[in-house]
């Protein structure tokens, strides 16, 4: 029936994620200059939390997908611009998300919100930005599954 | 379609042309050496130039074939055969005096292949342009031989006629030059297949033309065939009696594979059993009076609507070695449809090959998607695609209703992309909360390192099957599963800003999550820490983000903050 067969792939994406995810998070741990944060350093380390999250998903998936090459290319242009961009850059994505859900209108304007939030949706039909995100919701749940593993693993321990 | 436009204006020469043109008037047979594009020298029908096929063929057009129809079969006949033989014709095109352009076309012509015909048609038409040179061709004049039993069953020569058929968009253009001429009981002969099909059908000859009709009717086929989903929308949307013998050939193709699949109608095998048969007597008959048309009508409905019931093989493919018993119908059917109303050519548009069982065949010819219009839809070309892409996108539509939590109930698309939408919006806010506390309660992480990354490895690879918990978590905190439950639920129905369904999948997502949190004590008190020194200071530097971050994502403890 549905020629897009994520049953067999999605515990590959979701090892893979895990794999390059945890790595990352050793990473930003070993960066951690001391015992009490500031938060300032807290929000960065956020960041770099879900910089990481969003890599490690978004290469996991590979190339395959129109909205993880989308996701890779903004991140190396956003590493290029600096960190510090993106968190000004993230508060005014949010506040756009914050207007524009009021603006949904029909099909055509929810397709408009829809490609604000898939990444790379704004090169696509319709069609084709339905797949993607069928696709990107499939790897966001498996994304959220895993990371709460993880957290809860941390916080148990 | 740069031939098409050719043609155009190669049609357009032709009628303007066509006083100037006519040299008729003098006598029949040097006119009609003349007409057969210069190509044959005067009192010489038989040296023709080769490579001037698609002089010929144009000049053949409306032009030639009415009169002298006693001369013109044979010349023709000699002509065809020589034209596929012949080489080199820039000679004789000269003695024959032709037009300035043409020579130079000839010339031209020689060296572009015969096959390639569509190469040899452009420096052809637009030599033809050229008012001087475009003397040979009078689509004034019918004239059309009473039987082209002359014509040479060359596959050649069938498929630069076949070709034609992409003109079938000037269908309606030549139906002018159809009415004039069919006074003359031949009909355009620049409609390809279908234009011979009709001279053929007119004249009502012998059936010694059926076998150029299927000839050309094959070629017609394999045309078809290489033609792709648009040109079958241009036929659909050419709604002139040009545009509709075309179309009503594709379907009768159709029609004639249904038939040959097994298609057993009483109306078929009648059908068949007139064209099988010399035949001649009825498609006079046939071709001549509606009633004949409404009788093919009502046999091409059954058939059509058979073959849609049946709906089996339909590459086109297969369609040749069904053709010398079905390409007699064409004629006559095509005859017929240019009549009848255009909701007999709705049923069918092209062939469909998607949803069909036997695709064996198909993939490597088919480079488009071929849709089947329904019964009583538009056949345009655009409402196709847009039927085709809307099928697409509400299947799309369904396989997101699937993956979506709660949407089963909703219909329409709208609604059904809000939810997305929200759903979307939600999972993303899961992320960065889960992000936020990683970044939070990172200390740990430096003990036990590899043991969370096997265990979690572990866990993730048998996650699908357990939902990614390990087994023993539900059963050691069910305790606390209903107080955090209602503790998360107070919390969250404190929530002002999120959306219900927001809500919703968090409260769904974190109802099963809740196995996961084995300290629910704990966390909130580290949340409660941290959170307070992070909304401090968001609240010192920048506005509402990161209260925006964490409003829907974040737990109890943000709660308790904003309660305050």
């Amino acid at each position: 029936m549905n020629s897009k067969r994520f049953s067999p792939t999605s515990s590959t994406i979701k090892s893979r994620f895990t794999r390059r995810f945890l790595r990352a998070l050793l990473k930003i741990n070993r960066q951690r200059t001391r015992t009490p944060s500031s938060p300032m350093e807290i929000c960065q380390r956020y960041l770099k939390v879900k910089l990481a999250a969003d890599v490690s998903m978004a290469s996991a998936v590979g190339s395959r997908r129109a909205w993880s090459r989308a996701m890779l290319a903004k991140i190396r242009h956003g590493v290029r611009t600096g960190s510090m961009c993106s968190l000004t850059m993230m508060r005014k994505r949010k506040i756009y998300h914050r207007k524009k859900s009021t603006k949904e209108v029909g099909i055509v304007g929810n397709a408009k919100v829809l490609r604000k939030l898939v990444p790379g949706g704004e090169a696509m039909d319709t069609c084709s930005l339905l797949d993607e995100t069928f696709h990107y919701i499939k790897c966001l749940s498996t994304q959220v599954k895993v990371m709460t593993r993880i957290a809860d693993q941390i916080c148990s321990t | 379609m740069d031939m098409v436009g050719d043609k155009d204006k190669f049609e357009l020469e032709n009628r303007n042309e066509e006083d100037p043109m006519n040299f008729a008037a003098p006598s029949p047979s040097p006119s009609v050496d003349w007409r057969f594009g210069g190509l044959v020298p005067t009192g010489n029908p038989m040296a023709v130039s080769k490579g001037s096929t698609s002089m010929v063929v144009e000049s053949f057009g409306p032009t030639l074939w009415d009169q002298s129809q006693t001369a013109n079969p044979q010349n023709l006949g000699g002509l065809f055969s020589d034209i596929n033989n012949v080489q080199n014709s820039a000679s004789t095109l000269d003695t024959l005096g032709i037009r300035k352009g043409t020579p130079a076309a000839v010339a031209s012509l020689p060296s572009t292949d015969h096959k390639t015909f569509d190469m040899g048609w452009n420096p052809t038409s637009s030599m033809l342009n050229l008012k001087g040179g475009g003397g040979i061709f009078l689509p004034g004049n019918g004239m059309l031989p009473q039987s082209l039993s002359q014509f040479p069953a060359d596959s050649a020569f069938i498929e630069r006629a076949a070709r034609f058929s992409c003109f079938n968009v000037n269908g309606g253009n030549f139906s002018d030059m159809v009415n004039p001429l069919e006074s003359m009981g031949g009909t355009n002969y620049f409609r390809g297949g279908g234009m011979m099909q009709e001279v053929f059908g007119g004249n009502g000859q012998s059936h010694s033309q059926k076998n150029e009709v299927m000839n050309v009717d094959e070629a017609f086929k394999d045309v078809s065939m290489s033609v792709g989903e648009h040109e079958h929308e241009h036929e659909h949307g050419a709604t002139g009696g040009g545009g509709s013998p075309l179309k009503n050939v594709r379907s009768h193709d159709e029609a004639k594979q249904g038939i040959g699949v097994g298609d057993s109608g009483p109306g078929n095998d009648s059908d068949e059993a007139e064209f099988s048969t010399a035949g001649g007597q009825d498609e006079p008959s046939g071709l001549e009076g509606t009633t004949g048309g409404e009788r093919f009508a009502g046999g091409l409905e059954s058939k059509k609507r058979k073959r849609s019931e049946q709906d089996t093989e339909l590459d086109l493919a297969k369609v040749g070695p069904q053709q010398p018993g079905e390409s007699a119908k064409d004629d006559t059917e095509i005859q017929q449809n240019g009549d009848q109303k255009p909701t007999s050519t709705t049923n069918k548009s092209s062939v469909k090959h998607g949803k069909q069982g036997s695709q064996a065949s198909d993939p490597p010819k088919e480079e488009y998607i071929h849709v089947r219009a329904r019964r009583g839809q538009a056949t345009n070309s655009h409402s196709l695609a847009e039927r085709v892409r809307r099928e697409k996108i509400s299947e799309r539509m369904k396989f997101l209703q699937d993956l979506v939590p709660g949407c089963s109930k909703v219909t329409g698309k709208a609604v059904m992309l809000d939810e997305i939408i929200n759903y979307v919006q939600s999972l993303q806010r899961q992320v960065e909360f889960l992000s936020m506390k990683l970044a939070t309660v990172n200390p740990r992480l430096d003990f036990n390192v590899e043991g969370l990354l096997a265990k979690d490895i572990l866990q993730s690879r048998v996650g699908p099957s357990t939902l990614g918990f390990s087994p023993d978590m539900p059963m050691a905190y069910p305790p606390l599963h209903s107080s955090q439950q209602g503790l998360i639920r107070a919390s969250l129905s404190g929530l002002g800003s999120s959306s219900d369904l927001h809500r919703r999948t968090v409260n769904s997502q974190l109802t099963p999550m809740t196995g996961g949190f084995r300290e629910p004590t704990r966390l909130p008190n580290v949340w409660e820490d941290e959170l307070h020194n992070v909304v401090q200071m968001s609240y010192g530097t920048s506005a509402t983000t990161n209260s925006q971050e964490v409003d829907g994502s974040l737990p109890p403890g943000h709660m308790k903050v904003e309660l305050r």
